[in-house]
């Protein structure tokens, strides 16, 4: 029974994803996957050649396959045949894209000059080396049969194989021996312990790679947490919190570098006043921004953003900040006479610095500071009805947010020995702002995820790097859509299990004819 | 016996369009008073220049014999002024006893160092106004949905802990903005009831804004009608009831002689 | 009779925020007053040949401005959020005349006089047309399919969400087209009739001051397109119904105006300007890149915003006077070129600071309680 509306939901997502699959192959994308696939198979690929043609069939089939899969919503035999359909069509499509280029370029044409990622050798690669039409036959072949394979692998109720296992392990973790175990005092400080020790022994065992990585997720980590007072938790939607960092950064390397004034304060000296004057620089910005609401409050920021990098890169004030070129040689810290000299003792500080602002905010959200806050993003209105003053609280979060910011900045620069205008790109702002929404709007564990994320990821996928950027835009947009309150959403305490019982009310009376209202 | 809120002359205009027109209303201390009107009256109108949302064009709002037009509406808050909403507006990624401690703001003290720090002061502070919430939570009919974020109330529910986070400010003007939209008789009545004996309950003063007559004539001991921005009548619940220019405000125009037709067939019946 | 503020408790931060404001402006005022003494008076470097050559630049580039800017209003005029990746519909088009003229290039109609005639020179101004048609097409696609993928699901949820979606799909579509079409700048090849640098030479005091061929078209163009969308938002069926859309979104559905389809069409009429917008910067600039949509997108979201957001005259307006600032200012103040991109920063922050409801005014979306 094929009506309009059935035929839609097989055409529709064919054709989507026969452009999503002809777009990856004009970015060049197929090529770099099919060089992942081949390693994951022992095959390492010199970069700048390509692996096997053949793993250009896992990539064909990893589309049809995502085809088949979405395409069968009716989890019956009809819907594999819809699902193998789907297959054909778009893999007819793709395929003919692959033909028609085929054909073209043994003819003697070249596109790179439009589609750089279109070099013959490319394209030669899409076909498998094979003559067009064998490329042609090949990849709808694949097509049809991963389609086929993925909606029947939709008939299969997964659901049925993880509900048992995964209701004994909740029962498990409910039992009342578990529970108690849980809450126990000395348990808690055996894992505060065991944590922290952790956390003195990695960084010496895992080496200076990691232990930058780590690092920089851990700056990341502060900055989120900065912006989360902001953003996460007040609701005001700053753009331009790169202009804090920056602040941070320039303070930290102007006090302490020999050009372009000399001073040599100190590292730790540096820090506060870093800190401080990001603070100032909050409330500063804050003052002019009071009024302003959503959209125009981003913009505005981004303004004041772009005014920093701008002025910090700009010839005028080179003599003060150094201009173009950033400030070299920034000075480590010195503890005890020691200097810092490697990644551990910068790691050891990152850790401090991200407990620190972990615990303050952890401590300002379960307070009247962190409910006024909330109060104040989810309906401003109603909360300064209710009797919060919404200048006082958002110049709060600028201030803290700011703050947290000129940490993460001094520490950054510092561990660079330098910085740059080109440091505090709008770029910075954007990354740390998709750190908090992504990985949930006041919510710390998920500001972690995000950073290890955003930060962490790409230094294992080393070579999807040039598609960073464009998985990233994706990302917020998908993201919005689909989980917009992010990967880890923020849960608010149970305050209840609080009061003693003592205060408590006193117990319902079982009385039928009572209704709303007793004392 | 004193007013507590004095509405004098109050003028409020959109552009060309005068919401309130010279509105002068006395609202005595401890009493339960409506405001009705059709809609677009100007009814919420006034309100949101009661509690500083909108500042008057014109006139004074005098609260417990000092003016208040023009305010903040955080300011209104700390003097004691507590309100609800037409559409509920509750904080709905907040639990409910958090909705209510956010109504307590204007009588927490401590900062966001003491928060940080755990002062002894911040947890005692804390530690009672979560108390009273819990209290105020029972005292609604919520028992043990303390924790449950307020979006996923249900909407009765909703309208319930609305009251109690107004209750939490100790207010002494209450501004309930109809409170049983939505509700079914039942509800609606027990709702009434409910807020009666709040009245009693928290020495309040309550004004309502209701469409729902037998809420307004059943509670009511002062009722003002506005029409158009106008204050047309005000006076007791009979004299309202009475009234041929309610009658028609509701009505229509020209239907006087409709209802006094009614009446006498029903009098003929009796 | 004004009625007479209460006495509230007033705060510190409130008396220091009412000093802060005319302090702020009469600073800004008093600068630009002693720095345009100087250039005028002290330095006196600059003769009217100079202000006219840069008057005249800033209303071309004005122009193009006030088409993106438009695009700005009239998405936020329907759907009260600000489309953040408008620049690059912008760039988008500009890339797509680009390559039409490149193909165009491609095509040898030899004369007997110039034996190596392309199509390009051969029909300089059908192949202007046709890159203006495909430039404004592609964008206009563009713009689409944007609302449809990245904003349509969003419309209900929070102001955050969509505007993340729209940074989102901004980076998406700069990087796609870095991806597709390589980091590397692009020249836009004109025809010889219009080639950039050549133009109407006017005499000025003994000095000529060229006002180019380019930005003469782009000027006119820009202008024309202007009134045919007034046209459209003021006497068309379709305007009506955008009009009342920006009022009130659920009374127009009720009244019958197929909401959805309004929509996309406000998108694709501003893709359409703002692809115009492209590719006149490509015959006027010459270069273009993945990244070019970025300022000229800000700008022009202040240009909006200078006009007042939301209102189509205020945009063109708003786009022409930020034009003419942008080219004139760092000459008139005596400040380094480098710093005439802060100059859009700093305007909107001093339009937000006194003015948010721009220069012809708005109706600021109020809501209601």
């Amino acid at each position: 029974m094929k009506n309009k509306s059935s035929g839609n939901k097989i055409v529709n997502p064919a054709i989507v994803a026969s452009i999503v699959s002809i777009f990856l192959i004009m970015i060049g994308f197929n090529v770099v996957f099919a060089a992942i696939v081949s390693k994951a198979f022992g095959q390492n690929v010199i970069s700048g050649s390509l692996s096997n043609p053949y793993f250009q069939i896992v990539f064909n089939a990893m589309m049809g396959f995502l085809v088949g899969w979405r395409v069968n919503q009716t989890r019956n035999f009809r819907g594999v045949l819809a699902s193998s359909a789907a297959g054909a069509i778009s893999g007819a499509i793709v395929a003919g894209f692959c033909l028609l280029l085929g054909i073209i370029y043994v003819n003697g044409g070249d596109f790179r000059s439009y589609l750089t990622a279109l070099s013959p050798i490319n394209v030669n690669f899409c076909l498998y080396g094979l003559p067009p039409i064998m490329g042609f036959l090949v990849t709808l072949v694949t097509f049809i049969i991963f389609a086929f394979l993925g909606g029947l692998l939709k008939l299969i109720p997964f659901g049925r194989f993880f509900s048992k296992p995964a209701g004994a392990v909740k029962s498990f973790f409910n039992k009342p021996s578990i529970q108690k175990t849980w809450h126990n005092k000395v348990f808690r400080i055996f894992l505060l312990i065991l944590g922290l020790s952790a956390l003195i022994i990695l960084p010496r065992l895992w080496g200076s790679y990691w232990n930058y990585v780590i690092g920089t997720v851990g700056i990341y980590v502060l900055m989120g947490l900065g912006l989360n007072l902001i953003v996460g938790l007040s609701g005001q939607l700053v753009l331009g919190f790169a202009a804090f960092i920056a602040v941070g950064a320039y303070t930290a390397a102007l006090l302490n570098a020999p050009e372009p004034h000399n001073l040599m304060l100190g590292s730790w000296i540096a820090f506060i006043v870093g800190i401080g004057l990001a603070a100032f620089a909050g409330a500063l910005i804050g003052l002019p921004i009071m009024k302003l609401r959503g959209d125009y409050l981003a913009i505005v920021t981004l303004g004041f953003g772009e005014i920093m990098r701008i002025s910090l890169k700009s010839d005028l004030l080179t003599s003060f900040t150094g201009g173009p070129r950033g400030i070299q040689d920034i000075k480590g810290p010195v503890i005890f006479g020691a200097a810092f000299n490697s990644d551990i003792d910068f790691m050891y500080l990152i850790i401090m610095a991200v407990a620190i602002a972990i615990f303050v905010t952890i401590r300002l959200q379960d307070s009247r500071v962190g409910r006024a806050w909330i109060s104040m993003r989810e309906d401003e209105t109603v909360a300064s009805a209710s009797g919060v003053n919404p200048m006082k609280y958002k110049m709060l979060a600028l201030v803290l947010g700011a703050a947290f910011a000129g940490l993460a900045g001094t520490i950054f620069a510092t561990r660079n020995q330098f910085t740059g205008p080109e440091d505090h790109t709008l770029m910075v702002s954007i990354n740390a702002l998709a750190i908090v929404i992504v990985g949930g709007m006041g919510s710390i564990p998920g500001i972690i995820l995000g950073a290890f994320a955003l930060k962490g990821l790409p230094e294992l996928l080393r070579e999807f790097e040039s598609y960073r950027m464009l998985a990233f835009g994706a990302l917020l947009v998908a993201m919005m859509i689909w989980r917009p309150q992010g990967f880890w959403p923020a849960k608010r305490p149970a305050l209840s299990k609080r009061v003693k019982p003592e205060d408590s009310p006193p117990p319902l009376p079982l009385d039928p004819n009572k209704e709303v209202g007793h004392d | 016996m004193t007013d507590v809120l004095q509405i004098q002359n109050v003028t409020k205009q959109f552009g060309g369009l005068t919401a309130v027109d010279n509105v002068s209303i006395d609202i005595p201390e401890k009493s339960i008073s409506s405001i009705i009107g059709p809609n677009g009256a100007g009814k919420t109108t006034l309100f949101n220049c009661i509690s500083g949302y909108y500042s008057p064009e014109d006139g004074k709002i005098l609260f417990q014999g000092q003016p208040i037009q023009g305010l903040a509406t955080y300011e209104v808050a700390a003097l004691g002024i507590a309100r609800t909403y037409q559409n509920i507006r509750l904080f709905k990624q907040l639990t409910a006893l958090e909705n209510i401690l956010v109504g307590a703001q204007p009588h927490l003290t401590t900062g966001w160092l003491s928060a940080v720090l755990h002062t002894r002061k911040f947890k005692s502070e804390e530690y009672d106004a979560l108390v009273e919430a819990t209290h105020l939570l029972d005292h609604v009919g919520l028992k043990g949905c303390g924790d449950t974020v307020a979006v996923n109330l249900p909407y009765g529910a909703q309208r319930r802990l609305e009251i109690a986070r107004a209750l939490a400010n100790r207010p002494s003007l209450l501004l309930l903005d109809e409170p049983t939209a939505g509700m079914n008789p039942q509800e609606t009545e027990s709702m009434a009831k409910f807020i009666a004996t709040l009245r009693d309950d928290f020495n309040l003063t309550i004004v309502l804004i209701e469409h729902d007559m037998s809420v307004v004539m059943g509670i009511s001991e002062q009722i003002s009608v506005l029409d158009h921005g106008v204050k047309i009548a005000e006076g007791l619940p009979e004299e309202i009831r009475a009234n041929p220019r309610v009658i028609e405000a509701y009505l229509g125009a020209g239907t006087q002689h409709l209802v006094d037709k009614f009446k006498r067939k029903k009098n003929n019946a009796a | 009779m004004q009625n007479e503020r209460s006495q509230g408790s007033k705060g510190f931060w409130k008396k220091v925020g009412g000093y802060i404001r005319p302090f702020i402006g009469i600073a800004v005022i008093a600068w630009a007053i002693w720095r345009m003494y100087i250039v005028f008076f002290v330095d006196a470097k600059f003769g009217p040949e100079t202000w006219l050559r840069l008057a005249f630049s800033g209303l071309v580039i004005g122009g193009m401005y006030s088409l993106v800017a438009i695009g700005y209003s009239l998405v936020y005029g329907i759907l009260g959020m600000i489309n953040f990746a408008h620049g690059e519909v912008m760039m988008v088009g500009s890339f797509a005349g680009y390559f039409l003229i490149q193909a165009l290039k491609q095509i040898p109609v030899p004369s007997a006089v110039m034996p190596e005639q392309t199509f390009l020179n051969a029909y300089p101004w059908l192949s202007v047309i046709l890159a203006f048609a495909v430039g404004m097409t592609t964008a206009a696609a563009t713009g689409y399919f944007l609302e449809k993928i990245a904003y349509r699901p969003l419309r209900n949820a929070p102001r955050l969400v969509p505007l993340i979606s729209a940074i989102g799909a901004s980076i998406f579509l700069q990087n796609a087209v870095q991806l597709l079409f390589s980091p590397q700048l692009r020249d836009y090849t004109n025809p010889d009739l219009l080639a950039r640098g050549t133009g109407f030479a006017l005499k000025v005091n003994d000095n000529s001051v060229m006002l180019t061929y380019t930005g003469v078209l782009a000027f006119l163009i820009s202008i024309s397109l202007m009134g045919l969308l007034y046209y459209v938002v003021q006497r068309t069926r379709l305007g009506r119904s955008m009009r009342a859309i920006s009022q009130d979104k659920k009374t127009s559905a009720l009244m019958g105006v197929n909401v959805d389809n309004v929509i996309s069409k406000t998108f694709i009429i501003s893709g359409l300007l703002a692809g115009a917008a492209g590719v006149m910067w490509g015959l006027q600039m010459g270069l273009i890149n993945y990244f070019m949509g970025f300022l000229p997108g800000i700008k022009a979201f202040t240009a909006a915003v200078l006009g007042g957001i939301g209102s189509i005259p205020g945009a063109m307006v708003g786009g022409l006077v930020l034009g003419v600032i942008e080219s004139i200012a760092p000459a008139a103040f005596g400040v380094d070129f480098q710093l005439k991109d802060v100059i859009a920063f700093l305007i909107l922050i001093l339009i937000f600071l006194y003015r948010p409801t721009g220069l012809l005014g708005t109706t600021i979306k109020e809501e209601k309680l």
